[in-house]
């Protein structure tokens, strides 16, 4: 397959609405073949950027790519090759989970029967139910269903779990495990750290409508200092000042403290003065990196953010 | 000391073992939900006496008026619409005539409303589950919900009877106007209740509602047809509504079918509390139906799912159409009597009985074009609902382009009400026993057709345009167009400025004739207007709220 055209491409993507604006050139790419994670605080744009790739509002400015077409001018034509579902699915309230199924599916090209059934089951959702009568949960599950039930090269999932228990989060993660088993793509949109983790090759954290992290998820995590946790066989105060060394928190012999992955070599050294007993390194998790971007009130170029302090 | 933790709001515990607890409370609670709706009930309903009895003061000024009308009041389409005319050469028996049924339809649907706002609706919400965790007798709030609502009844009654005595009319027929009428909106509390324990919806349970006083209005509506001279079939006693007529105000008098009529509130309000507290939480006795696991073909297409969701009110509106169309049929019938030139008050009304018969006949078709216009603005305004908070964005995110998608609601719109300007405007003449013919009555009728297309251009229009206004603005805009084409006269407003209104272009046949150049002007303006909004929404972004 010549892969050369991205599933989504989208680059300096502006929109405003008559007030805010919303996009301020955004950059988001998704490969064929790829799940990637878009990670956001609310109102950071995630939905009007999903909004404008589905044809659904209209970009000022920049350049979106949807499977090589226009997402305005080529809506019919490229909806019939992917799925979507929203972070706030509102369906017919008199027709049944099942007809808006088949409804929502045929509009994107027609579901497998077999893996539809199998897909009822595996949500455990009664599709002869009224739409009206669905919870947040369930509501989402039909949306989920009719978009896991067809052939689509491409998925969209606006939040997809924020309504759904524990075990039917688990159950989501293999269908999109399936999927990219399968080489068709992911655009995943979700506040679940630990989802984002175990499904996404790739993602792009946004915020105030710009794009302030991109790239693969180890890559990301070289850019992070992981968290180490010592014993000493002394008062761990001597670490103090020690260079690389950084958040140290000390409790008697016990010390925790961060260090990047440049200076780690030399943090060991000097740790081993100290006949270490235990130590412990985590690398750092996702949650370390998104949570800086949601708390970080300043909006700093990528390139300056591990540099400082 | 032991219970004095809970004796602090519950001071007042009746000797009803408690069941009564928190009443005083529930009532003040559901005032204030209340108050608005129950006031202008009230207000408005008996309001319509004063009004109504000075407009056939003026219609029947004299004794020989009102004689020579009772000689044609009773006609099959006034006894199946308002009830069987007794005593029709009274300025009273004409005052049930015109306003009886109105009013005590309205009182039935304000209960069955009321009672499921507060009652199941409630329930299906989940607010009667934070009510009934506090120190609420079982019977409480329910009791409260009937009282309250039953209590809107009595007002209103009172207030219909001392209108009457407002307009002088007599005491005893007064107080037993107010007391029918009361006693079909006490009699429809008791059918709420009973309905709110049988569905599990607040949806189903004022469907149940609506469609018992449907069953009830037409058992006395075949009894008042079949009926023996102003004698009633005996068919009347199977409906509550029958016995409020039998009460007859204004000409017999009677005080005893009341009693049936309290009777069956009581009854049934005691057998709908049982229910209820032999019954789970939000479960009603008829259990929700489940439905299709899978969507026909026929769904899955783009007009079919437009069809599926308008189903209800297409329904509806053409029955609607059907109704109007045979009354109007059969008031035609009632006018030409009336248009008798032996009697000297037809004479003195309007001199040409042709063409008095012609004008009514037009201004029938402009109340047909009128609802088939409301029918299209309606259908056209779901895709503005559909928008804004409902499924358009998952509809749009499949492969349906924005002109397919508005395209089916115009298509079922503009089919629709032409459907309905030929069915409603060929009955007319069709029941209208031989004074004219169905066709040329369809005709007339369906010459408003694009008025109606107009209208849906300026919903469109709007819809491109201005998205999150557009469902009020088309509204007004209709309100002012129906405004101008039937009161426009009377505001002695130009004749060309009436001409220049939808509704108003339209020749109103068959009393004028035809006329080719406003249909082709209206219907050019309703395309070049449904261009542009189609093409603005065809461009625009979606507005979800």
């Amino acid at each position: 397959m010549s892969t050369t055209v991205a599933a989504i491409e989208v680059s300096s993507l502006r929109k405003r609405f008559a007030r805010t604006l919303a996009l301020d050139g955004l950059n988001l790419s998704v490969d064929q073949g790829q799940v990637t994670g878009f990670l956001g605080p609310n109102g950071s744009g995630k939905s009007t950027t999903i909004r404008i790739l589905l044809g659904l509002l209209r970009a000022d400015g920049g350049n979106a790519r949807l499977l090589g077409g226009d997402p305005w001018h080529d809506a019919v034509a490229l909806h019939r090759r992917i799925a979507y579902v929203p972070g706030d699915v509102s369906l017919w309230p008199n027709l049944t989970g099942g007809q808006a199924i088949d409804i929502i599916a045929r509009l994107h090209g027609g579901a497998d029967k077999v893996k539809r059934e199998e897909l009822l089951e595996r949500f455990q959702l009664d599709p002869t139910k009224k739409a009206r009568s669905y919870s947040k949960g369930n509501r989402q599950k039909v949306a989920l269903v009719s978009a896991l039930a067809t052939n689509a090269e491409l998925l969209i999932l606006d939040e997809p779990t924020s309504g759904l228990d524990p075990l039917m989060e688990e159950v989501f993660t293999e269908c999109i495990q399936e999927i990219k088993a399968q080489g068709r793509s992911v655009l995943l949109s979700s506040h679940i750290f630990t989802e984002v983790e175990k499904l996404c090759d790739t993602i792009t954290i946004i915020r105030d409508g710009r794009t302030v992290e991109a790239g693969r998820l180890n890559e990301l995590r070289h850019l992070q200092r992981s968290v180490v946790a010592v014993s000493l066989d002394r008062d761990a105060s001597v670490l103090v000042g020690t260079p690389g060394v950084n958040d140290l928190v000390v409790d008697g012999k016990h010390a925790t403290f961060t260090v990047s992955e440049a200076e780690l070599g030399a943090v060991l050294a000097a740790l081993s003065a100290y006949s270490p007993h235990s130590l412990v390194s985590k690398p750092p998790s996702l949650e370390a990196i998104f949570l800086r971007h949601y708390s970080d009130p300043l909006q700093r170029p990528v390139s300056t953010r591990t540099a400082g302090i | 000391m032991s219970a004095s933790p809970a004796a602090g709001d519950t001071a007042s515990i009746p000797a009803t073992n408690g069941v009564l607890t928190g009443f005083g409370l529930c009532v003040r609670l559901l005032l204030r939900r209340n108050w608005l709706r129950l006031l202008i009930w009230a207000v408005l309903l008996p309001l319509m006496i004063p009004v109504v009895y000075s407009s056939q003061q003026a219609a029947f000024p004299t004794q020989t008026a009102r004689d020579s009308y009772s000689q044609v009041a009773n006609t099959p389409a006034v006894a199946a619409m308002t009830g069987l005319p007794y005593s029709s050469g009274s300025l009273g028996g004409i005052l049930v005539i015109k306003i009886w049924m109105t009013l005590a339809i309205s009182l039935a649907f304000a209960s069955i409303f009321l009672l499921t706002r507060n009652g199941r609706a409630d329930e299906e919400a989940g607010r009667t589950e934070l009510l009934r965790a506090q120190a609420l007798g079982r019977y409480a709030y329910s009791l409260a919900n009937y009282a309250v609502v039953g209590s809107l009844s009595v007002v209103t009654g009172l207030l219909i009877a001392l209108f009457s005595l407002g307009e002088k009319l007599p005491t005893a027929g007064s107080f037993v106007m107010g007391g029918s009428v009361a006693g079909v909106g006490l009699v429809f509390v008791g059918i709420g209740a009973l309905c709110g324990q049988l569905s599990s919806t607040s949806r189903g349970a004022n469907s149940l509602g609506v469609g018992f006083l449907a069953v009830f209005y037409v058992i006395r509506a075949v009894a008042d047809v079949r009926a023996d001279g102003s004698r009633s079939s005996g068919l009347s006693w199977l409906s509550p509504i029958g016995w409020a007529q039998n009460m007859r105000a204004f000409g017999d008098n009677n005080w005893w079918p009341f009693l049936a009529l309290l009777a069956f509130t009581v009854i049934s309000c005691a057998v709908a509390l049982r229910v209820e507290t032999h019954r789970d939480l939000g479960m009603g006795l008829l259990a929700e139906r489940p439905g299709p696991a899978r969507a026909s073909a026929f769904l899955t297409t783009h007009v079919g799912l437009v069809l599926r969701l308008q189903r209800t009110p297409l329904a509806a509106w053409i029955v609607g159409a059907v109704v109007a169309g045979l009354f109007f049929g059969g008031v035609a019938t009632a006018m030409a009597g009336l248009l008798d030139p032996s009697t000297p008050w037809a004479k003195a009304f309007v001199g040409d009985s042709q063409n008095m018969l012609n004008s009514v006949l037009g201004i029938f078709g402009l109340f047909n074009a009128l609802l088939a216009a409301a029918f299209a603005v309606q259908i056209l305004t779901t895709a503005r609902s559909q928008e804004a908070g409902g499924p358009l964005e998952l509809e749009l995110a499949g492969s349906v382009s924005r002109l397919r998608w508005f395209g089916g609601h115009v298509l079922v719109a503009a089919a629709g009400s032409a459907a309905m300007l030929l069915l409603g405007g060929w009955l007319t003449g069709a029941s209208s026993g031989g004074v004219i013919s169905g066709l040329t009555t369809a005709g007339a009728s369906f010459a408003y057709w694009p008025a109606v297309l107009l209208m849906m251009g300026v919903f469109t229009f709007l819809y491109g345009f201005a998205p999150r206004h557009s469902v009020s603005i088309a509204w007004a805009i209709y309100g002012a167009f129906l405004i101008l084409a039937l009161f426009g006269r009377l505001f002695s407003l130009s004749e060309d400025a009436i001409r220049a209104t939808p509704f108003g272009a339209v020749p109103r046949m068959p009393a004028e004739k035809f006329s080719l150049t406003p249909m082709l002007a209206l219907t050019v303006v309703a395309l070049v207007l449904g261009a542009l909004g189609i093409w603005r929404f065809s461009t625009r972004d979606i507005e979800s709220e």
